[in-house]
């Protein structure tokens, strides 16, 4: 099968070519949602930042530069103040792409409606010369692949888990590069995923990330390790904690892990790596975003409906009762993998293709139900 | 349909996908064993012998390992595995 793609000239792969609005202070997200509503066709996000000096203070700039340059999107409408905190956004998105980046600022305009207006025209404009770019044959490692899964159940690390993880191994083999995200899900099997590093060093990363996560979570005074596998998952059949966080990492399937990532930063190679996310999907996805991920596969076991706006998010349902109750959230059904109907790698190759026919346009059903969140993660919590 | 699901060449578990009663009998993909105790759906069958103190493989990786001998067509789970580092059951 052959992949298609925008080629952009810092040599990055986008596969969608959107015009994103992207407001710098909560009180202009009204104003991106107008924007998107009476344009042609941009997509806006909106947040409750606002540009507080935090000690989360480098994980958002990370977060607002990453996504303004996801590789996915032909330009960026930056809704500013005029604050010195947006001109270290700003700077630092230049710093990662090459992606158009149009500022508009209310202290410039001095009224939302002219904002407003502005923002309509110019996202226009650019919607006009996003549609005359052409796709081109692109190679395989042209893929930046996130690796999610929300809403799990019992089916999660027998069916969707590890047939997404044949896909991966299958991208990676090629050159692509795939991110394993979700820290929490990992406690327990990071003693196994450290043994499939390529060195000692990444192998001893992947095993102090999970250990800082655990130090935080004592903090709070909550023993996570004590509460797993629950009485629930040994009902479901799980017997260890290891058994349990696998089902979890087999998304990323058997590859080697080049890298760990912290959270927002793009990898610098092909490869499958490790980022230390927080379990929560936006946030996830929001980190992704900001990675340079071009498309993520989430693995959903009750169904969700979320997605990105600037990555296709493909649903893989982890059993067939759910995937025939909610066709219009889930892409594809890996439960038949539990009917005994299919085996892990014809499925996996199933979710291989539709990654493929994805990236090459086929919109996903996130992407036509509308779904694009975004939330900004914090650590500390907002200081005001 | 297949009975079982076997995740992983490697494995000396597999896992059932209906509930089984003792006697059923196993034969597809390569595996051929008879169920000897009673297993709920979702849960493992022994797919090789496993003694003592050997590791529990499942997706070709080592998730644990046995506290007793398990034969073939036995129920794996808390009464005869162990997590290797860390783990809610008493040995």
């Amino acid at each position: 099968m052959s992949l298609t793609g925008y080629k952009r000239s810092d040599g990055r792969w986008g596969f969608r070519n959107h015009v994103l609005i992207l407001p710098l202070h909560q009180i202009l997200s009204a104003a991106a949602r107008d924007i998107e509503e009476q344009s042609q066709g941009a997509v806006a996000v909106s947040h409750d930042w606002s540009q507080v000096n935090e000690k989360d203070h480098e994980r958002i700039i990370h977060s607002l530069a990453g996504n303004a340059t996801n590789p996915n999107l032909y330009a960026t409408i930056l809704l500013r103040l005029g604050t010195p905190i947006e001109d270290e956004v700003i700077s630092r998105a230049k710093s990662y792409g090459k992606t158009k980046l149009i500022e508009i600022s209310l202290s410039e305009l001095k009224s939302l409606d002219k904002l407003t207006q502005a923002g309509i025209t110019e996202a226009n404009k650019l919607l006009l010369q996003a549609k005359s770019e052409q796709r081109v044959a692109a190679p395989i490692s042209a893929i930046v692949l996130g690796l999610e899964c929300g809403g799990s159940d019992a089916y999660s690390g027998i069916t969707a888990n590890p047939a997404l993880g044949v896909a991966s191994d299958k991208l990676v083999e090629q050159g692509a590069t795939s991110i394993l995200g979700e820290t929490m899900e990992i406690l327990g099997a990071e003693h196994l995923l450290a043994k499939r590093a390529i060195t000692k060093e990444v192998g001893q990363q992947i095993i102090d990330v999970v250990a800082r996560y655990e130090a935080s979570i004592n903090y709070e005074g909550i023993d996570i390790r004590g509460a797993q596998p629950s009485r629930g998952n040994i009902e479901g059949g799980l017997s260890t904690l290891e058994e349990k966080s696998l089902g979890a990492a087999k998304k990323a399937g058997n590859a080697q892990f080049t890298g760990v990532l912290e959270y927002a930063i793009a990898p610098t190679k092909a490869g499958l790596y490790f980022m230390d996310t927080p379990g929560h999907d936006i946030e996830q996805l929001t980190g992704f975003g900001a990675a340079g991920v071009n498309i993520t596969v989430f693995t959903t076991g009750r169904g969700t409906p979320t997605g990105s706006a600037v990555m296709p998010t493909i649903k893989v349902a982890t059993n067939t009762e759910m995937a025939t109750a909610i066709p219009d959230i889930i892409d594809l059904n890996s439960g038949t993998i539990a009917d005994g109907t299919q085996t892990l790698e014809e499925n996996g190759q199933e979710i291989y293709n539709l990654i493929l026919d994805v990236a090459n346009g086929q919109l996903t059903k996130a992407e036509i139900g509308g779904h694009h969140e975004f939330n900004l993660s914090r650590l500390y919590g907002s200081s005001l | 349909m297949r009975k079982v699901l076997v995740l992983n060449p490697a494995d000396n578990i597999a896992i059932c996908l209906a509930d089984m009663d003792a006697g059923t009998v196993i034969d597809q993909d390569n595996l051929k064993l008879t169920i000897t105790q009673k297993i709920p759906r979702g849960h493992k069958v022994a797919s090789k012998a496993v003694k003592k103190g050997e590791g529990i493989i499942k997706y070709g990786e080592r998730m644990g390992h046995a506290t007793k001998d398990i034969s073939v067509g036995e129920h794996v789970h808390t009464h005869n595995v162990l997590g290797d580092r860390l783990s809610t059951e008493v040995s």
